[in-house]
């Protein structure tokens, strides 16, 4: 392999790094932001005239890894995406990555998990009365609540059929509930980066 | 252990303020990446890994704070060059008001003590 050749191995393994760490994010925008970067590769190197490996090497180690760029990249356009959806999964996703980079997306991950868990709880509930009304019901037994099917003898259920139009309520509460305060935080998610002297 | 923690402090302080020198950097004239970085490096110690200007300009652009396009260069390679929208504009001011005001309250915070320091 020769010299020029084995220089452009190392920037397609660079970039082809990055296309595989960029994953999640729509194709053309994929191939835009590596073309940015194949751009910059190519012009520092042009910069620094004549180019030997060792030179390469640190124009890409200035640039960042690849895989601690890609993120930068993701965080910001999964969090965009989800704070205009109302896909559960998307916000939740959003949330999720919002999560590994703060303590406050953590928290709005684990509300966002609670939340719709409730839902999920209430809904089955609502749902399963109705089909199976005998087993199902909102079950109270000393120190113990849960919603669903028991085996404890000395459980009985405190709703009866008011479990349905209430599951449903509840449920259907929760879920709109959950989603609107998903949407609403990640709105702020990208105002909170650290800025000396608070957010703008 | 010490110098760990005054290297992250210093890293979060310059991650903060990056996204203001980006937009302030694009303010009188159309710049592209490198042109930026090229800026920053001259005017300001604020940049960590050269890369992480390209995601913060991919989200100014998703914010429709700056816009961008593409023009072939004499180099070989097309630049993606960056100007602000009038929102960017808007944005910037109010956050080099900001940032101004920030720095004037911590300069009077600081200066006693760096006085008893010499």
């Amino acid at each position: 392999m020769s010299h020029p050749e084995r220089l452009q191995t190392r920037i397609d393994a660079y970039l082809m790094q990055l296309r595989r760490s960029l994953g999640e994010l729509p194709p053309e925008e994929v191939a835009d932001i590596l073309r940015e970067i194949r751009g910059h590769i190519l012009e520092r190197a042009d910069a620094a005239g004549d180019m030997s490996e060792e030179r390469l090497v640190a124009i890409l180690q200035a640039l960042g890894r690849p895989e601690d760029l890609a993120p930068l990249y993701q965080a910001e356009a999964l969090v965009a995406r989800a704070r205009t959806s109302y896909s559960p999964t998307l916000l939740l996703r959003g949330a999720l990555r919002w999560a590994m980079l703060s303590v406050r997306g953590f928290a709005i991950f684990l509300t966002g998990l609670v939340g719709y868990g409730i839902a999920l709880g209430f809904l089955a509930g609502g749902f399963g009365k109705m089909i199976a009304p005998h087993d199902v019901g909102a079950w109270v037994s000393p120190g113990s609540f849960s919603i669903g099917t028991t085996n404890n003898p000395y459980a009985h259920d405190v709703l009866g059929w008011w479990l349905v139009p209430v599951g449903l309520a509840v449920g259907a509460s929760a879920l709109v509930g959950t989603t609107w305060v998903l949407r609403w935080s990640l709105g702020f998610a990208h105002l909170r980066r650290p800025m000396p002297g608070g957010s703008v | 252990m010490a110098q760990d923690a005054d290297d992250n402090w210093e890293r979060q302080v310059r991650k903060g303020w990056l996204e203001l020198a980006i937009l302030a950097s694009i303010w009188s004239e159309r710049l592209y990446g490198l042109d930026i970085l090229r800026r920053l490096e001259a005017d300001s110690d604020l940049i960590v890994a050269e890369g992480t200007i390209y995601p913060i300009l991919n989200r100014l652009k998703r914010d429709r704070l700056v816009e961008s396009k593409w023009v072939e260069s004499q180099a070989g390679h097309p630049r993606k060059y960056y100007w602000l929208t009038a929102a960017g504009r808007r944005r910037t001011i109010a956050m080099a008001r900001h940032a101004a005001g920030f720095l004037t309250r911590i300069q009077e915070l600081l200066a006693p003590l760096l006085a008893e320091e010499e």
